[in-house]
Formats: C-alpha cells, structure tokens, sequence
C-alpha cells in the first residue's frame, strides 16, 4: 500500500493527470464496471503506457471477447473492436496480419481466454504474432453473474456449482511458457504502478506477449481472488530471477499458493511478419534480408 | 435406338487405379485438347482414401460448341485396368469405342476381361498397352501414355500437342522421364494412326478463341483463385477441408508473390475470425472451406453483419450432413449460407455456375463485400471446384480495386459517427490508421456512434438499416444476378436452377427443345438478397416450374416458394454424383405432357 502513504488532493491530481496527457486515450464513455472491480486500473495502466509509448490513438487497436473485462475497447479512444466470447486472439492476429503498422493489444477475462478461447492461445503463442494479450483473471464469470471459470479454485461454490467445483484449476502462466510464448510477466490490479510499467514492457517487446493480471471481481468473488487475499499472497519475482531461463520460469508460475508478479520470461525470436517477409522473399526470388540470421539463434 | 454421335463432341473416360496414372492421362489429354482450341470440360473421380490402388476416372469432354456438362455416355473409354473399366462399358454409347489391353499378363478368370462386356454395337480396340510402353521405354509404366498416343492416331489429333503437353508436364523431372514418355507416345501413335478404323471417328476442326485472347483451362478452385488475384486480396486465412484445400495451397503459392499474405490457422473459427479482423482493417481478406467449416463459422459471419465488416467467404460443398460425404458433390449448404448463425443476419450468398462464373464471382465478391459492408458467401461445390473448363480471361482487369466508402465520405458535424444514417443505408468507414475515426466495433446492438444501444427503436433502425443496404447489390454493376436461357415469352416448362447444376439443366433445356417442348432456364446467381422481381416475372411466363438441385430437401426450391409463396415442382438427387442430364430432361418431358394434357 506505498501508493497511498501521501494524502492526495484531488486538485494536484487532476492537474497532474491532465498533464501528463494519458487522459486522451480514456474516451468520453465512462466505464461500465463495479465500483471497485480490478479493471479500472487496468484502463489507466494501458491509457498510461500508450502515452509512455507515445502510440497515436489512430495508430493502436484494442481487440476483445466478451465479458467484463472485453468491455475495454469502449473506454479506450483508440480503435476498438469487440469480438465474440473466446475469439479475441484470432480476430487480433487478422489485424495484425494485414496491417503491421498497428499496435496491436488484445484483451478479455479468464472465461474468454481459457475456456471458450483456450484453443487459440497456443497458436498465438506459436507464431509468435506481434501483439500483446491482456488476460484479466478474476477466477470467476463476471458478465453472466458468477458462475465458475477454468482458473476458479476447487471447491468454488458457484450458481453453477451449488455443491461445490470439482475441476482444479488451470495454471495460465504455465500454459504459456510451455507454448512457447515469448514474453510472459503477471501483474496485479491492486498494485497499478507496477501494472502500467509491465503494460509499456509487454508492448515494447517485440513479438507475442502476454500479460496475466490478477484482477478482483469484487461483486461476485467474496471470499477467494478478493484484494485482502491477493494483498498478503502476492510476492515479487526473486531478485535473481533470470528472464531467459524459461525451465526457472515454470519454476516460478508453478508456486500458485504465492503468485510472483514481474517479468517471468523474455526471449526475441523472428515475428509472424518477419515470416511472411521470409515467404515474400523466396516466393519473388528476392534476398530474404536480415531475417534469416535471426531465426538461427 | 442407335445415338448419332457428333464428330464434334466427343467425351473420352480413362478408367483404371491410381497408381496407373489414370489422372495424369486424363490431365494430358485435356491439355492438349484445350491447346488445339477445343472446348474442354473435364472432371476427375478418385478414392477417398490415400494409397496407390483405388478406381480413378478422368472423363474429358470435348467439343467445338460450347457445352455446359459432362454426358452421360462418353464416346471414348480407355481401360487401364479392366477390373474398374468393366463395370462402365456400359456408359460408352453405341458406336463408341472401348480400347483395352489385349494382351494382359495374368490369365483371367471367366468373364474377368472387358472384351466379354463390350456390346456388339461397341467398337472394341484392342492395344499390346504394356508391351508397346515396354518396346518404347523398357518399362510398362507408359502405359498411360500409350493410350493418348493411340487415341491422337486413331482420331487424326495433331501429335505435337501432346508432345507439348508431356514436355511441359515433366519439366521439373530429368529429362529421360519426357524422352521416354515422348518415345512411348510416338510409338503408340504409329499404331493408332495405321490401325484398321471400326468407324469414321475424326473430330471437327477446333474453334480458336478470337484474335489476341488466349484460352486456358482451369479449374472453378483455380478460377477462384484468379478472381482472388485479380481482385487484389490481401490476406487469405484458411484451415484445410475438401473440397476447397487447393484454394488455400493455391493461393499459398500464388499471393506471397503478388505482396499478399496466407495463413494456415488452427480452425476455421480462427480463420473467419482473422479474415474478419484484415476486413476491419480496410484489407481485402477471404477465407474458403465446406460445410463443416461453415458451420463453424457461422457465429463469426453474425459479427461480421453487425459490426459491417467486409469479409468473403468461399464454401466449396460437399455431401452432408456432419461429415457427411467428403469426396462427392452435393448443394446442401443453401441453408446455412443464406440463413446460417444467430439473430436476422442477411449477408449476400453468390452461386456461380460454372468455371468462367467462378472467377468474375470471386472479384464482384469483394467489391460487394466493401461496398454494402458485409460478409459475402461464394457458394461452390465439389464438381465445380474440381471441374475443368476452358475460359478466356479477360483481356483487362475487370475488378474495381476499391469500392469502399471511407472517411472522407464523412461529412458529419461534431465526433464521427461510424454508423450514421444515410441514404443509401451505408455509412462512411474509418479503419485503423485514419485520423480523426476512432471507434469501436461491437457485435452488441449500438447506436450510430457504435456505442452499445438496446433501444427499441435503435435496434429496429439498425436492422432496417444492415438489410436496406443490401438490396443495392441486385443492380451490382457489371454483375449478372440471375440470367434467363432458352425460349422467350410463355414456355411450358421453365427451369430454375443454381450452381454447378445449371450446366445439365442447360443441356436438358435444348434437348427438350430439340423435341419441341417449349422451355426455357432461368440460373439464379445471387441467392441472396434474392432477385424476387425476375424470378416471379420469369415464373409468369411459366406453365410449370422445375426446379433440379443436388440435396434431399429442396433448398432453393424451399427459398423460392418461402418468399414468393409459389408452388414449384422439385428434382432432387443425393447421389455424390452431378445431376443427369437424362433426369431433368424427363421431368421436362413428363410436366410439359402434364400441361397438354
Ligand atoms: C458463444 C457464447 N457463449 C456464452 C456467452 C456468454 N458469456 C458472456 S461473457 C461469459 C463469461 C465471462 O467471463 P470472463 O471471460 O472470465 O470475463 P469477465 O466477465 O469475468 O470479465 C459468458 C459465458 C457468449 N456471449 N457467447
Ligand atoms: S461483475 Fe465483477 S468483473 Fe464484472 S465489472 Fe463487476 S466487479 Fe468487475
């Protein structure tokens, strides 16, 4: 809570922020979620990383599924696109397919990402597409009133498991390295700094990367993913944590009791553009460029 | 009754098993036809299964008028094994010929050699296949060659147009496989040439396309691959299914080279979804696959109806439902492409009916797809995706390379408003890129704005809104929706058709009015928005309404009398095969005595 040590005055706020210049990616559209719910900080982390980045509005696009959290794009002034439950990833890699001068970020919960979804996270991963997915996980289904979701705890009593879940829950982070994703880091709404510095690093990185956020649904989640459990589970990343070591990676996603919130893993390989460049090289006969030697490493 | 067989139209049928390169000979023959200035239809029937057994039928139809279907009975069958070829003797008509092998290796049992099916009004051929291959090459593996040189012999053919076709067919082989092949063609050619003729069989002389146009052969998959091209696509996103594969392998090759982009993705849910997400983003994209994929599909297609999104879709049909009957044609997909997915979702669903139609389907498509903001269904199926046909491509570029309506139609006050009102029901579209045009797609009701909206008289606008604007697509220009054939003003029988089925009912249609039956055929290109006008003017003139399709319940049959509230007389067939010419042709017969009497 070093965040709040200071009091602060609404008027030194509102001019600092005006300041700053992150308020013109929040469009007019006042967001629609719980008081209190996660998600804010997650609209003024990307708001504040897209000005620290200094992407034009005209220049970004914001893809999502459906649920809460897919709600995103309406509060961003950005381009938008609000998909289909579950099909956030394949809709973001058109985009990014067909015009490669867009910033790219994908978005939705942890219903859209790991159950509808889950299909196309390995793929994304694979090919090494060149956005950047945001999972909101807030271990439950926010939009349709509660019900379970793939990163729910056992034993979860849901409208939809009144005697209580059986399944055990997945590990996303886990998933990812083990698919090859090429930028994997977890970050969590109750600490917003930290969130928008990993959202500049996740857009910065060149290649797929993907952002796990631990995100309250203070409405229909009281006792399980709440801020005061998060607060005391949450740890940082050990000092000596090396990005590239994939294997102390899945070391780290594996202490799900604790979840570690940083950069778990970062490696550069060759793009899904740099592969239709290769493609465009040998189809026409012309030098492949650069990209060849990169794929080597 | 004897047959009178044209010199000027004559189907040849290659039957034998795969490893005998049944396929390949079909594919010289038809080549080489085509490269004389012939008209060629040409369609090809293999196994299911992958392996190196298995019948192989490639039937090659040749002509000097155009044709519009394969025949019934071919003129010509080569057997290249008698064990497949017996059951088709049959199919040869009389005065045909049969050419076999005369001297098989292995004694056969009774009733095992073809020359004990060859009716007595059939001319058989007999030809030393393996041994003239063996003299020739030291091998017998020409032997399918062997049977193209008899046949150019036999039927005076010019002989350098296959040696052109072996050539070019062998190029990237080393070039003892063309020298052998060319030997084992000239050979087998010398024979043909000086056998004792059974009948006067010559073919016509060729009709050669007009001064400075170049006929080609192509496939309907290939010609949609060429309207692709030609129609300046950007991005192709598509999962592997039969019958459309050869789409995606094709423009694999083909669209890198012209600076676009093709991605194999891991469903087809993924594949609309990203064609969906180029579409948002001003790209011309498509996708192809069949029925499964297409339903798989369908949720992604709403998206794209309510965030007005351009998008084309190819569905290449195939026998259904659910897995259905993966290697056979049917034209089972009507439903799904016109009605498919949730909510009133209208999209446009184009039906070409033949190879020519694919090409100027798959361009038009994409200018539709950006002009009305919205998904467009090119319905194929197997026989035409697969089918040969000579075409002339135009000699210019005839696709518009743009026809979207963008931001500098917007000439509103205040924010952009991405989908305002308009006359024509189509708003000005900002994409990605575009200052000033930032707004949200959803697939959530939404204002003018795009901003999520379930007033009632919201949604009631909108909805008015996504299908008013379609209905400018019936005057599409230089695009023909529906087209009337045959005689004019009242004809007993009138014919309602769509897809590759048109082409037999074509050829019903002038059968039957060879015999004096008053007839005429009406194809129905775009299914939707249907062109009601024509169709119910066209039905005026109609003493009965036939209407032949490829699947069990009458879809289009169902389509025609849902909207119009006309009742229509159904000929539908599941049969994996393509509609007999024979079959419509008796349904004519049969309504057209109705009516006398
Ligand atoms: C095909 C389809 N199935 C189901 C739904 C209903 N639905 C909407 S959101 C949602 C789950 C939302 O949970 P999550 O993705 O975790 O997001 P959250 O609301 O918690 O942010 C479901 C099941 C839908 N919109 N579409
Ligand atoms: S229901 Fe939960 S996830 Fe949805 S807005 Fe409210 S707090 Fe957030």
């Amino acid at each position: 809570m070093t965040e709040l040590l200071k009091p602060v005055y609404l008027e030194d706020k509102l001019k600092q922020v005006r300041g700053d210049g992150h308020l013109q990616y929040r469009s007019r559209s006042l967001p629609t979620w719980c008081p209190g719910c996660g998600y804010f900080s997650v609209a003024e982390g990307v708001a504040a990383a897209l000005n620290r980045l200094e992407v034009a509005l005209k220049d970004a696009v914001i893809v999502s599924g459906i649920g809460c959290a897919s709600r995103f794009p309406f509060f961003m002034d950005t381009y938008g696109l609000h998909t289909l439950h579950g099909r956030t990833l394949p809709v973001a890699t058109g985009v990014k397919v067909a015009n490669e001068k867009l910033t790219v970020i994908a978005v939705g919960g942890d219903g859209d990402a790991f159950a509808i979804g889950g299909g196309h996270i390995p793929h994304a991963a694979r090919r090494n597409v060149d956005i950047t997915y945001m999972v909101f996980d807030n271990g439950v289904y926010g939009l349709t009133k509660g019900q379970t979701s793939p990163t729910s705890v056992q034993g979860f009593v849901t409208p939809s498991t009144p005697y209580e879940s059986h399944d055990q829950p997945l590990n996303p982070l886990m998933m990812l390295l083990s698919y090859g994703a090429g930028w994997v880091g977890q970050a969590y709404a109750g600490r917003p700094h930290h969130l928008a510095d990993m959202i500049v690093e996740a857009i910065a990185h060149r290649g797929f990367s993907y952002l796990h956020i631990l995100s309250p649904c203070v409405t229909f989640d009281k006792t399980e993913m709440t801020y005061s459990n998060l607060d005391v589970r949450v740890r940082d990343l050990p000092p000596d944590h090396d990005p590239a070591d994939r294997m102390a990676a899945m070391e780290q996603a594996a202490r799900t009791a604790a979840p570690a919130l940083g950069l778990f893993f970062s490696e550069t390989r060759p793009t899904l553009g740099d592969g239709f460049a290769d493609v465009a090289a040998r189809a026409t006969g012309r030098p492949a460029g650069k990209t060849k030697a990169a794929r080597k490493k | 009754m004897a047959e009178q067989r044209e010199s000027t139209d004559i189907q040849f049928a290659v039957i034998g098993s795969a490893g005998d390169g049944t396929i390949a000979a079909g594919d010289i023959l038809k080549r080489a036809m085509a490269g004389l200035g012939y008209k060629v239809i040409a369609f090809d029937i293999y196994p299911a299964e992958i392996r190196g057994f298995g019948k192989c039928i490639s039937r090659v139809r040749v002509t000097t008028e155009q044709a519009y279907s394969l025949k019934r009975h071919s003129d010509v069958l080569v057997s290249l094994d008698d064990s497949y070829a017996i059951p088709h003797v049959g199919e040869v008509c009389d005065f045909g010929a049969v050419i076999y092998e005369a001297s098989p290796i292995a004694r056969q049992p009774e009733g095992g050699h073809i020359t004990a099916h060859i009716r007595p009004t059939q001319l058989p051929y007999g030809l030393n296949q393996r041994e003239i291959s063996e003299r020739a090459t030291n091998a017998a593996r020409s032997r399918n060659i062997v049977v193209l040189g008899y046949l150019a012999g036999l039927y005076d053919i010019d002989p350098q147009a296959f040696r052109d076709v072996i050539a070019d067919k062998f190029r990237s082989k080393a070039a003892i496989v063309t020298t052998s092949n060319t030997a084992a063609f000239d050979a087998a050619y010398e024979v043909g040439k000086t056998v004792f003729k059974l009948d006067q069989g010559s073919l016509g002389e060729p009709v050669h396309a007009r001064e400075g146009e170049t006929a080609t052969m192509m496939t309907g998959n290939g010609a949609i691959v060429r309207g692709c091209m030609d129609a300046g696509l950007d991005t192709f996103f598509g999962y592997p299914i039969t019958p459309a594969t050869t789409i995606l392998e094709r423009l694999a090759a083909e669209l890198p080279k012209h600076g676009g982009r093709v991605l194999q993705t891991e469903d087809e849910i993924s594949a609309i979804s990203a064609t969906i997400g180029a579409g948002y983003t001003g790209a011309r994209a498509a996708t192809a696959t069949s029925g499964p994929g297409l339903a798989l599909m369908a949720e992604m297609l709403g998206l794209g109806v309510m965030g007005e999104i351009p998008s084309v879709v190819f569905v290449s049909q195939r026998g259904g439902p659910s897995t259905g009957l993966p290697t056979k044609t049917e034209q089972s997909d009507l439903n799904i492409a016109v009605f498919g997915g949730a909510g009133d979702a209208q999209r446009i669903v184009l039906a070409p009916t033949n190879v020519d139609g694919c090409y100027r389907t798959a361009g038009k498509a994409f200018e539709m797809a950006e002009k009305y903001q919205t998904p467009v269904v090119v319905l194929l199926d197997l026989y035409l995706s697969n089918r040969y046909e000579t075409v002339v491509p135009p000699a210019k570029n005839p696709f518009a390379p743009s026809m979207n309506k963008g931001l500098d139609a917007w000439r509103g006050e205040g924010a952009y408003q991405r989908y305002q009102k308009t006359d024509d029901h189509v708003s000005p579209r900002a994409v990605p890129g575009d200052e000033g045009g930032m707004h949200t797609v959803t697939g959530l009701e939404h204002s003018e704005f795009g901003k999520p909206s379930d007033l009632p008289e919201n949604h009631m606008a909108m909805s008015a809104k996504r299908h008013e604007k379609l209905k400018a697509a019936l005057t599409h220009p230089d695009f023909t929706i529906c087209k009337r054939f045959g005689d004019e003003g009242p004809v007993d029988v009138g014919i309602l058709g769509w897809g590759s089925t048109f082409g037999e009912i074509l050829e019903a249609m002038f059968a039957a009015q060879a015999a004096g039956i008053r007839c005429s055929a009406m194809k129905v290109v775009m299914l939707s928005p249907l062109p009601e006008q024509q169709i119910v003017s066209f039905m005026d003139d109609c003493g009965a309404v036939l209407v032949p399709e490829l699947n069990y319940e009458g879809q289009l049959a169902n389509l025609i009398s849902g909207a119009l509230g006309r009742p229509v007389t159904r000929l539908n067939r599941v049969t994996g095969a393509p509609m007999q010419v024979e079959e419509i042709l008796a349904e004519i017969r049969r309504l057209a005595q109705a009516k006398a009497a």
